[in-house]
């Protein structure tokens, strides 16, 4: 009864000894990050003064560290680029941007797309060693062996590429982007990245076109 | 902490000589005082458990030494952080991962001739060890410090019979300390406890 008693206070003083949010409440809402050119909006030149952009219509970038290929582009099922695509319309549109083709000298470049890395942790384990006896004489020895954690992580991306000054800069500047994540890890990744989409533009009243 | 490590040395050498002793682990609920902004909830999910000796056989004062766990969090709903060239929007957790060592010196009042109750009072002296962190999706941010701890209490032991060294124990307690965190902007993060548990005494 004693051990019982001092088992069950044991256990339960000791429950929790480092207790981590719930993985669920953790990944049902995207982190939404929004940066822009601080030059390009302080300097006068406001982002707002862009009014047209070209954005393609069912295709999302994919860039990995691993697989070439990944549900996100290939299952014919799974629209994920498509809504995304017509978030961001939706979005531009409403800020009063005028949406034209590639070959109509767009100011904005839209890119959207997904990075997957694999993250490799690697650790060397080094089992105990039961040794008795003389040294070499009914010793047990094991090798250390390398222990490979992997996991995926990736964010959805959304650039604006300055097109209207490309030819003065003589380069292609991102003059705004939305990182979110993480997208590999959602507990829905449709719905989840709609909304961190469309948050991304909240964040950002900034970019109103300018009448 | 070398001084930490010295003095607890030298309250253990001590209790190798003491006659009447006992060990305790509890359960410990605490609420955080100041820095609510960071976590402001009572947390039941922390324990102490240390070890006790009275000084002489017939001395009602104990010195000994107590360690202590406890995990403190606030959810913070989902909000928009601006900065210069952009914002970040999340909901987050916030977390205090609380871990203390600390020698306690208590004096243990005399109540009737029963010797099952044992009204205690006194202070343990230590440092403890925190963990700030942050959650957010997969992204985290931690940092760890040490503080100082200085820790009154007042308790109460009862023996479950008068001849069997099994029984419980109920405690308030004050931890004060200095531990602070930049990142996180929390300074002298103290709380107050209420700790249940079992002892196992030995009286001779």
């Amino acid at each position: 009864m004693r051990q019982l008693l001092v088992c069950a206070t044991v256990l339960v003083a000791l429950w929790s000894c480092h207790p981590e949010p719930d993985d669920y409440d953790l990944l049902d809402q995207m982190v939404v990050s929004t940066n822009y050119d601080t030059t390009v909006y302080i300097g006068g030149n406001s982002i707002g003064t862009y009014k047209t952009y070209a954005l393609p219509t069912d295709t999302i970038g994919y860039v990995s560290n691993t697989d070439r290929n990944d549900t996100i582009r290939t299952s014919p099922q799974y629209d994920l680029p498509r809504k995304v695509l017509q978030t961001v319309e939706a979005n531009m549109n409403k800020l009063g941007y005028t949406r034209v083709g590639f070959h109509e000298s767009p100011d904005i470049g839209v890119n959207v797309y997904a990075v997957k890395d694999l993250n490799l942790f690697q650790q060397v384990v080094y089992p105990n060693y039961y040794y008795s006896g003389y040294y070499g004489y009914g010793g047990y020895y094991y090798y250390p062996y390398v222990q490979t954690y992997a996991y995926n992580t990736g964010s959805l991306v959304v650039e604006f590429v300055d097109l209207k000054n490309a030819a003065a800069n003589q380069k292609y500047e991102v003059i705004w982007n939305a990182y979110m994540g993480d997208l590999f890890n959602a507990v829905n990744q449709l719905d989840q990245s709609i909304e961190a989409v469309n948050q991304a533009f909240v964040q950002s009243p900034y970019l109103k076109v300018q009448e | 902490m070398r001084y930490l490590i010295f003095t607890i040395a030298l309250f253990g050498a001590q209790v190798l000589y003491a006659q009447n002793n006992y060990f305790y682990i509890a359960l410990d609920v605490n609420t955080p005082l100041g820095n609510k902004d960071f976590v402001d909830e009572t947390s039941a999910r922390g324990g102490r458990m240390g070890y006790r000796a009275f000084v002489t056989e017939d001395s009602r004062v104990s010195l000994g030494i107590d360690a202590s766990w406890t995990t403190f969090d606030k959810y913070k709903p989902t909000e928009t952080f601006e900065s210069h060239g952009g914002a970040i929007t999340t909901d987050y957790f916030n977390y205090v991962y609380q871990y203390g060592l600390a020698v306690s010196g208590l004096y243990h009042f005399k109540v009737g001739e029963s010797e099952r109750f044992f009204p205690y009072a006194g202070i343990g002296i230590g440092a403890n060890y925190n963990e700030y962190a942050q959650y957010y999706n997969i992204y985290s941010s931690v940092e760890k410090k040490w503080g100082f701890l200085a820790r009154p209490e007042a308790g109460v032991l009862f023996r479950f019979t008068r001849n069997r060294g099994l029984g419980a124990m109920a405690a308030v307690h004050y931890d004060y300390s200095t531990n602070k965190s930049e990142t996180f902007n929390v300074d002298k993060f103290s709380s107050v406890g209420f700790q249940i548990g079992l002892i196992i005494m030995n009286r001779y």
